[in-house]
């Protein structure tokens, strides 16, 4: 146990590194993007006078290393600045979003792993059946089509021809958690689509993988029912795959929803990074990519984490 | 029997005008054919569409570009969202009447000196802001101001670079000083940005606390996301019908129509053309097509070869099949372009140029002229320019082959557009929003050293009666100097109109307006809230 | 009563009894409980119930027809070891075989195939089918299938390019990490953290915000490609020469000779801007690869077998090559079919942003997003470019899921 602690604490030390590059990979590629954020604000009303004007009133005249680190010096106080555009605070700014983020993004992972473990387990056990078919078919057909479409599917059918849901998930402040869960369903559902695939699949083929091993065969010599073979004995060798791909897919829940965020009007974190990268915001996109980066560690660690302690061989190296 | 059948048409007529599909015109024709006089007909026009606004209800308006960025700075308004929002609560010192006149505002009236050098606006005595303060003309100077000088930020700056200074006269009015004169600057006075806000003591303009003195006050504001208001009682004009107003930013067009379809919302802006058609099916939505001011151009650069040739532009302009661009790009929603951008909706609008038609063989013949057959060239288009931009591009591709001309369509990201092709490249697709005369228009555009001369034109007639007609009272002989200059603008100039895009957005059936909608932005010219009601 | 639905009890009934008199268990559980399932759909739906699934089954039928007749014909014209692999191939993996092979056909002589030129302007607007245009008109007036067609060739390309370069990129550095460990697996394994904490769809709209613009020509694309070639190629090195210095010589002479042809040569099959969408491509996915190989064969590499042949003193090319990844084949494989389909999504969705391939080129992710709101009404346009994605992804994991079951040694 201690090694693994050990291995935490490591990895969170690389994890802080990991965000240093991060922050200056971003500060340099919205330096590089066309256009700066003096000309998209002022849009197409802008002129080389004014621009003049709006840079220097944010402080863009200064050399962009200079205002790299006058940022880096604010965040490892944990102050992450004020957003250039708006001139208010990056943390009043996409702290709600954030929550609502992860939110939604909670709402479809409480569905859609279990959902996906449980079919992985079950097609694994059924493979090459009818059942296997059909669920591939599904899974496959409903990842196949961008995620916006998808979100098109279900509303056609949940909200204008069914009334069941409603088409926009905007959120207000008094709502009870069923209204919320209710308002809030299609884009869950729009990601448990997009998400159980990869996630059923790869249990599959990490399950079935290990079917032909030696101790697999003795345990089905012995006449240990196909279930038990599975679940007991090919299932806890399979786990390291699998964690892998969950902690993609949950990080994809966090982090890549900003299509469904647009389409079903859901004030998420996705809508403000992409509105802050079209207006050079780098204050918020900064903060932005580096909650997702943070996010996207973290569940890369437990990953880890948990693959170790599903592996006694990786538990205890040689 | 048939005055039974004259019965029925009378009372459809009734339904149209309290629904607001007819215009008062139409409807003394139509009333004066069904056989009523002209008296009754009056009569009931006023009984059925105008007595028909009833107070109450919270209005939501889903509207397309929200931006998470956007701030209440009137010197960098620049998203669709926001000009829906301004406009419903904060107000300017004049307005664009429903019909395309030009009406009071924060000033009831203005006058200006015979040289058209000096304006003096008188101010309205009843205007408030929401914080309960009297508008001063102090205000409004500083709201101008904010426009004006070294440090302004204003994306508007230019629209002012003419002013010479604005001075309050102490009898709430304030003066207007010009460098030259300028018969339009009380229209230039609704331009979007120069909306009133309080000022501060040092004469800086506050509009950082989103006090305004429009028809509504904000109660929540989360930008690019939502705002709701409610009604302002003081407002210091007709209308604001409805209790509540809450505008919506939805972005994607799939959002919007759903919500409207829904009943999520009462009215959206912007629909996607292409399922025009299928929307229309829906008995519960109504769908408002207004020619407007807007228009797209496709500037080529007149100093850049091939372009610096006056018969390689026109044979651009000829190999357009505008008409096959108009149905299939935009669905019979626009008019159609003639190369000049001076839209029907603007006053003084030429009706008798004719109209450029599609002729790849005389386009053909031109280009033999300038020896330049078979001519290659590249036009750079992005899908945000408007819905269509890049279908437009190839399908006019398709049709100048027919020239033996070769366009490459180079579709480039949307973010930046306006900061890296817009005024570099030799030709490129710009949507220009709508402009209340062509004065502004062309001395923004055409002007020899205007800073957005996209097709950097240059032509000395054409300068000289910009001028001449900007300080012109007399409005026939203005009326034919802009006629002269469409003319020059059409067989000289650098810039090629397919068509002016209409305004075309949709209600629910339960949501009236009167009979015209001002063609100066969409939802009646941004003031919806304030001037449509629930039926009753 | 009508005589349709007379006749398709009639059938169904006489189908399993059948079945049940030739002793076919399967056959007849199958056949009869859809019979069963039939009444409660006939009594809740009606006969247009019932049709659709007359319709559905025949569908099927006719795909296991034409799947076991294209088996039966490869296995005609193949060798006879193919042969015998071909035989067990299922037959949803034949039919899968089937679809890639028809798209292959389509996207190689689309310009034969298809009736009307990609960007030809034929008709009116979403005009009809008809004889003439078999899926109808797109918003412009441009054939539907003659898209599709040249749709396949396009997007199949690009999806391929790219996935298969992340694929060499990401298995080649995964393995090697895995084999090497120590600093060298941790250096690997952070910088493929920073390329996946960036979200992927804003990665893409960062760099190609950079490279699309005006940067989009000949000398950038090459320079990019060679750089992306010789960054996988060092890695082979890196393999095979371990610590001699010679071999490191002629490793890297050979090597920039490869990467210079494999960048022209690309460059001679797609345009610049679209050498750097698969690069874009390459970039994002590669990482994804990667993470996925090193854990996959971090559970190899602690297996007493590597022990052995470790002290047998191979090389780590060999212990690579002939140990690990044969037996971390199967969730790569698994992972390509994933892959592949996620690339056309990640095309669409930049498309959605106003980058990806240039028009007037067809490509099927953008055929669906230009459409896409005609479908809140119910009208099918967006769902045939969206179907003709789906069928492929299908397609290719029907034939993974073969090759998954044939790599696991699995008898069953």
């Amino acid at each position: 146990m201690g090694d693994i602690l050990t291995l935490v604490g490591k990895r969170l030390g690389i994890g802080l590194f990991i965000l240093l590059v991060i922050s200056v990979i971003i500060f340099f590629m919205v330096e590089l993007l066309p256009g700066d954020i003096a000309q998209a604000v002022l849009g197409q009303g802008a002129t080389e006078e004014n621009l003049a004007a709006l840079r220097k009133e944010m402080g863009l005249d200064k050399p962009a290393i200079v205002r790299y680190l006058e940022w880096l010096g604010g965040a490892v106080t944990l102050d992450f600045g004020n957003s250039i555009v708006t001139d208010e605070r990056v943390t009043t700014l996409i702290g709600q979003r954030f929550m609502n983020t992860l939110f939604l993004a909670a709402y479809a992972a409480v569905i859609a792993v279990p959902l996906a473990i449980v079919l992985g387990v079950l097609v694994a056990l059924l493979r090459y059946t009818v059942f296997d078919r059909v669920a591939n078919v599904a899974t496959l057909t409903s990842i196949s089509s961008p995620e916006f479409f998808l979100g098109y599917i279900l509303i056609l059918y949940f909200s204008v021809n069914w009334g069941m849901f409603p088409a926009i998930a905007s959120l207000s402040q008094n709502m009870t958690l069923p209204e919320l869960l209710h308002r809030t369903f299609l884009p869950a559902l729009t990601l448990v689509l997009v998400v159980t695939a990869h996630m059923m699949r790869m249990t599959r083929a990490a399950i079935i993988n290990l079917l032909a091993s030696p101790y697999i065969e003795m345990a089905r010599l012995k006449g240990t029912p196909p279930w038990k073979v599975i679940v007991r004995h090919a299932l806890p060798n399979a786990w390291a795959p699998i964690i892998n791909v969950v902690a993609l897919n949950l990080a994809y829940l966090i982090t890549g929803v900003v299509l469904v965020e647009v389409v079903f009007v859901y004030p998420g974190i996705g809508q403000a990074l992409v509105d802050s990268v079209s207006k050079r915001d780098f204050p918020v996109v900064q903060a932005c990519c580096l909650i997702f980066a943070a996010t996207f560690i973290l569940l890369n660690l437990a990953a880890d984490v948990g693959a170790i302690l599903t592996n006694p061989r990786l538990r205890h190296p040689k | 029997m048939t005055k039974v059948k004259d019965q029925i048409l009378i009372d459809r007529l009734a339904d149209a005008a309290r629904e607001g599909k007819v215009s008062r015109r139409s409807f003394m024709n139509y009333s004066m054919a069904a056989g009523l006089t002209a008296s009754a007909a009056t009569g009931l026009w006023t009984t059925q569409a105008k007595a028909a606004p009833s107070r109450g209800g919270t209005f939501r308006l889903g509207s397309h570009d929200g931006n998470t960025g956007d701030t209440h700075d009137p010197g960098t308004y620049v998203t669709y969202s926001m000009i829906m929002l301004i406009h419903t609560f904060r107000s300017y010192l004049t307005l664009i009447e429903p019909d395309g006149s030009l009406g009071p505002d924060v000033a009831t009236e203005w006058s200006a000196t015979p040289d058209a050098k000096e304006w003096t606006f008188k101010l309205n005595d009843k205007a408030t802001f929401h914080s309960g303060a009297k508008v001063t003309a102090n205000d409004v100077v500083a709201s101008l101001n904010h426009h004006r000088g070294e440090s302004s930020t204003s994306a508007a700056k230019a629209l002012l670079s003419d002013v010479v200074d604005i001075v309050d006269n102490g009898d709430n009015s304030i003066t207007v000083t010009l460098g030259s004169g300028n018969a339009d600057l009380p229209w230039l006075m609704t331009d979007y940005h120069f909306a009133i806000c309080p000022a501060n003591d040092d004469g800086s303009l506050n509009w950082q606390s989103g006090d305004g003195c429009g028809p509504y006050r904000l109660v929540e504001t989360e930008f690019g996301v939502q705002y709701s208001l409610v009604r302002h009682d003081d407002w210091h004009l007709e209308g604001a019908y409805f209790d509540e107003v809450v505008i919506t930013v939805l972005n994607d067009p799939n959002a919007r129509q759903t919500a409207l379809v829904t009943g999520d919302v009462d009215a959206i802006t912007q629909l996607e053309l292409k399922t025009l058609s299928l929307l229309q099916r829906d008995p519960n939505i109504e769908i408002d097509n207004v020619p407007s001011a807007a228009a797209i151009t496709m500037p080529m650069m007149c100093d850049t070869a091939p372009f610096d040739n006056v018969d390689v532009r026109n044979a651009m302009k000829l190999s357009m099949n505008r008409q096959e661009i108009i149905d299939k790009i935009t669905f019979n929603t626009a008019t159609m372009g003639n190369d000049f951008q001076h839209s029907p909706a603007m006053p003084y609008w030429p009706d008798d140029i004719p109209q450029r038609e599609y002729d790849p063989e005389q386009a053909k013949a031109l280009l033999a002229k300038a020896g330049a057959e078979g001519i290659s060239v590249e036009i750079k288009v992005a899908d945000s320019v408007f819905s269509g931009a890049v279908d437009m591009c190839i399908l006019y591709a398709e049709q100048a082959k027919a020239a033996g001309i070769n366009i490459t369509v180079n579709r480039v990201p949307s973010d930046g557009y306006y900061s890296d092709v817009w005024l570099k490249d030799p030709w490129c697709v710009v949507q220009w929003g709508a402009r209340p005369t062509p004065d502004v228009m062309y001395s923004l555009a055409y002007k020899d050293d205007a800073a957005w001369n996209e097709s950097r034109w240059q032509n000395e007639r054409f300068n000289e009666l910009l001028l001449q007609a900007k300080s012109e009272l007399d409005n026939d002989k203005r009326a034919e100097m802009y006629r002269e200059m469409a003319m020059l603008a059409r067989d000289d100039g650098g810039t090629l109109i397919p068509f002016f895009p209409n305004f075309v957005y949709a209600r629910r059936k339960n949501v009236r307006h009167g009979p015209d909608l001002a063609a100066s932005w969409q939802v009646d010219g941004a003031r919806g809230a304030s001037r449509w009601w629930f039926e009753g | 009563m009508s005589i349709f639905v007379v006749g398709y009890y009639t059938l169904l009934l006489a189908a399993s009894c059948l079945a049940a008199y030739f002793n076919k268990r399967t056959w007849f559980l199958l056949v009869f409980s859809l019979t069963l399932v039939s009444f409660i759909l006939g009594i809740v739906g009606g006969a247009s119930m019932l049709r659709g699934v007359a319709t559905a089954a025949g569908m099927l039928a006719l795909a296991a027809m034409v799947a076991y007749a294209f088996r039966e014909f490869l296995i005609a014209i193949a060798s006879n070891d193919m042969a015998k692999e071909l035989r067990t191939a299922p037959l949803t993996a034949a039919f899968g075989m089937f679809v890639i092979f028809t798209y292959a056909i389509a996207g190689i002589f689309a310009p034969w195939i298809a009736p009307f030129g990609e960007a030809e302007v034929i008709s009116t607007a979403f005009a009809v089918a008809d004889a003439d245009m078999l899926l109808g008109a797109d918003q412009l007036g441009r054939d539907m299938f003659s898209r599709i067609i040249y749709g396949a060739r396009n997007t199949v390309a690009l999806a391929l390019a790219g996935t298969v370069m992340a694929f060499v990129l990401g298995a080649l550095a995964g393995l090697l990490a895995a084999t090497t460990g120590g600093w060298f697996d941790q250096v690997l394994g952070r910088t493929s953290d920073v390329i996946m904490s960036i979200p992927s769809l804003i990665f893409a709209l960062l760099m190609l915000s950079i490279f699309g613009g005006a940067l989009a020509n000949s000398t950038t694309s090459f320079w990019l490609m060679f750089g992306f070639a010789m960054v996988t190629g060092l890695l082979v090195v890196v393999a095979k020469a371990e610590n001699n210095v010679l071999s490191w010589l002629v490793g890297l002479a050979i090597l920039v000779g490869v990467s210079t042809g494999f960048s022209l040569g690309m460059l001679t099959i797609f345009n610049p801007s679209e050498v750097i969408l698969i690069l874009v491509v390459g970039v994002i996915y590669s990482p994804r690869v990667f993470r996925l190989t090193r854990a996959v064969a971090g559970n190899v590499v602690v297996m007493d077998y590597i022990e052995a042949a470790k002290l047998r003193g191979e090389g780590k090319w060999y212990l690579i090559r002939r140990e690990i990844l044969p037996n971390s084949t199967a969730p790569l494989i698994a992972e390509f079919g994933l892959e592949f389909c996620f690339v056309f999504l990640l095309v669409a969705g930049l498309s959605f942003l106003g980058l990806g391939i240039q028009p007037p080129t067809a490509d099927w992710g953008s055929m669906v997003r230009e459409n896409a709101t005609l479908i809140s009404f119910g009208d099918i346009t967006p769902l045939i470019p969206a179907a003709a994605i789906a069928l492929l992804t299908v397609a290719v994991n029907f034939v993974v899921d073969w090759m998954l079951h044939r790599s696991s040694g699995l008898k069953d």
